[in-house]
């Protein structure tokens, strides 16, 4: 049984993927999946990822006091944000507000014959449901991600100005520095920015995909709803961690 | 079943039925020809209503649906052995108790199930040979109607109805939106009215109008309905049962009607499918189904 879910999960995945490149294309409901996506999960996102970098750089200043190295603090924020905090914080926090959301809504449309309808109406609910949320998941989370890691280093910036005492254009050649040590793709691209970016265009995919799984499976009217947005919010923030990790490894054995 | 038939005009309750459908002894007959009697004063009214809308579609030969010695089975079996023919023009209701894999039936028509045995064929293609993107195609020949009329809520009235359109056809918006009015008059909306509002703020009556616009907003040959007028109050099911009769006789659409309300059923049936454990116990005209000597049907009746 689990197994079949599996294979059911990347059947899913698979189809939603081929559908972007097929006719027609609902447009309307991606940009309205991404103003559910992206746009309102902003201002959540960047409370965090400013608090993160706050907490990162007092931290690391009480840990780097100890070896008189406190001018770090900005490359060890911006290497923490980039390549980490800033993609998984904001997939977790996503997951939670956005999957949840995608699989209720799927759920109760499910519930109350909706899919069934999309279907005897001759159109693919996949296409039309499935294919739209994940587009503007792929294109809304790795634009969350650098305005989440922007404001984190920002947020660095703060503290190590105001606690720690380090000017604030030194902590900002500190953060320039870190980004140039991973060296460029193609000359101009940092090669950590190409790692922070891979992982949030793979969680994205994760979380539409999760909500949308669950949501098309519910069974059993409301309870199954609850039920559905319940695993989409512990099964997707599982997936992000774990897949966090492999991917990371793959990431550093291609770029370093 | 209902154990205690109701009995308004004190006909002798109907006996138990033993296992065999349908074997009469011969000292019950004047005892069944008195309840065929008294079963034909009870629905004298809808009968009548239906014998002249049957003479007024005139349906033709031509089968448009089809069962073919279906079978169908999930954990247990829903349907054994299911076959019944509506020919164009004609209106099929399928009756019986809750549970007997009514609704099953017009999944199979839809092709959102597929037989375990037996051929469903619609328009004369068979549905089993079909893959999911044709079954697509031919579902826009099919307009359903849902139980609960399952309403996109997250669009407005005149969306939900323009929503088949604008998916098939190459109509313009100004097209969409005639033949959007068009519906919702049929089905005795004022298009003015109810265009704007969101589903979550209409009757249950209403949403099930809306629900019959939606479904024939393409002018499909083949109308389907899956327990139209239950959760509805005597009035509202008189004018959706009307409204199904209405699409009949002035467009000639063939209908498939799932419902357990016999009296809505004798007035829009040209014929009657009765299940009862996973099989059909009769199929036949309301006139005939009167006349049925088999003691189900007549409980069924009975108790209704």
């Amino acid at each position: 049984m689990r197994v079949l879910a599996v294979q059911e999960y990347f059947g899913l995945a698979a189809k939603a993927i081929r559908f972007i490149f097929a006719r027609p294309f609902y447009l309307g409901d991606v940009v309205q999946q991404m103003d559910s996506i992206g746009v309102e999960s902003l201002g959540i996102v960047l409370l965090t990822g400013f608090f993160t970098g706050m907490v990162l750089a007092l931290q690391t200043s009480v840990q780097m006091a100890q070896f008189g190295a406190t001018m770090y603090i900005g490359r060890l924020v911006t290497a923490s944000m980039v390549r980490e905090l800033g993609p998984v914080l904001a997939a977790i926090l996503v997951a939670g507000r956005v999957g949840s959301g995608i699989a209720a809504q799927i759920g109760s449309m499910r519930v109350t014959e909706q899919i069934d309808a999309l279907n005897t109406l001759g159109v693919d609910p996949i296409k039309k449901l499935v294919t739209p949320r994940l587009l503007a998941a792929l294109i809304m989370m790795p634009v969350l991600t650098i305005l989440s890691d922007t404001v984190g280093i920002g947020g660095g910036n703060v503290i190590a100005t105001a606690y720690v005492g380090i000017p604030t254009g030194l902590y900002w050649r500190t953060v320039w520095e870190q980004i140039a040590s991973g060296g460029f793709i193609l000359h101009y691209i940092p090669s950590d920015f190409v790692q922070g970016l891979v992982k949030p265009f793979v969680f994205g995919g994760i979380i539409a995909i999760t909500g949308c799984y669950f949501g098309i499976n519910t069974k059993g009217g409301t309870e199954g709803v609850g039920n559905a947005t319940t695993r989409t919010v512990v099964v997707a923030s599982v997936l992000i961690l774990v897949i966090d990790y492999f991917l990371t490894q793959v990431l550093l054995f291609l770029f370093g | 079943m209902s154990d205690a038939p109701r009995d308004t005009k004190g006909a002798p309750a109907p006996p138990e039925h033993d296992e065999e459908h349908g074997a009469t002894p011969d000292d019950d007959e004047p005892r069944l020809r008195r309840a065929e009697e008294e079963l034909r004063a009870r629905f004298a009214e809808e009968l009548q209503e239906g014998e002249e809308t049957q003479e007024r579609i005139g349906a033709s030969r031509e089968a448009i649906v089809e069962l073919d010695h279906v079978s169908l089975a999930f954990d247990r079996p829903i349907l054994e052995n299911v076959s019944f023919v509506a020919r164009r023009g004609e209106t099929i209701v399928i009756a019986g108790e809750s549970g007997t894999g009514k609704s099953t039936t017009l999944k199979l028509i839809l092709r959102l199930l597929r037989p375990d045995s037996g051929r469903v064929i619609v328009d004369g293609e068979v549905l089993n040979d079909v893959t999911y993107e044709e079954a697509l195609v031919i579902r826009q020949k099919m307009g359903m109607v849902f139980q609960g009329a399952a309403l996109f809520d997250s669009m407005s009235v005149f969306e939900n109805v323009a929503f088949p359109l604008r998916e098939h056809t190459q109509l313009d918006d100004d097209a969409i939106e005639a033949r959007v009015r068009e519906k919702l008059e049929f089905v005795d909306l004022e298009p003015d009215r109810v265009m704007d509002q969101l589903p979550a703020e209409l009757s249950g009556g209403m949403k099930k109008r809306v629900g019959i616009a939606r479904g024939m907003a393409v002018n499909p040959a083949i109308m389907l309905y899956d327990e139209p007028t239950s959760g509805l109050d005597p009035l509202t099911t008189g004018t959706i049962t009307r409204l199904i009769m209405k699409l009949q006789r002035e467009l000639k659409v063939t209908s498939v009607v799932v419902s357990h309300d016999i009296r809505s059923a004798f007035r829009m049936a040209s014929k009657i499918a009765l299940l009862a454990e996973k099989r059909i116990v009769f199929f036949g005209s309301p006139e005939e189904m009167t006349a049925s000597q088999d003691r189900y049907v007549q409980e069924f009746l009975g108790g209704v």
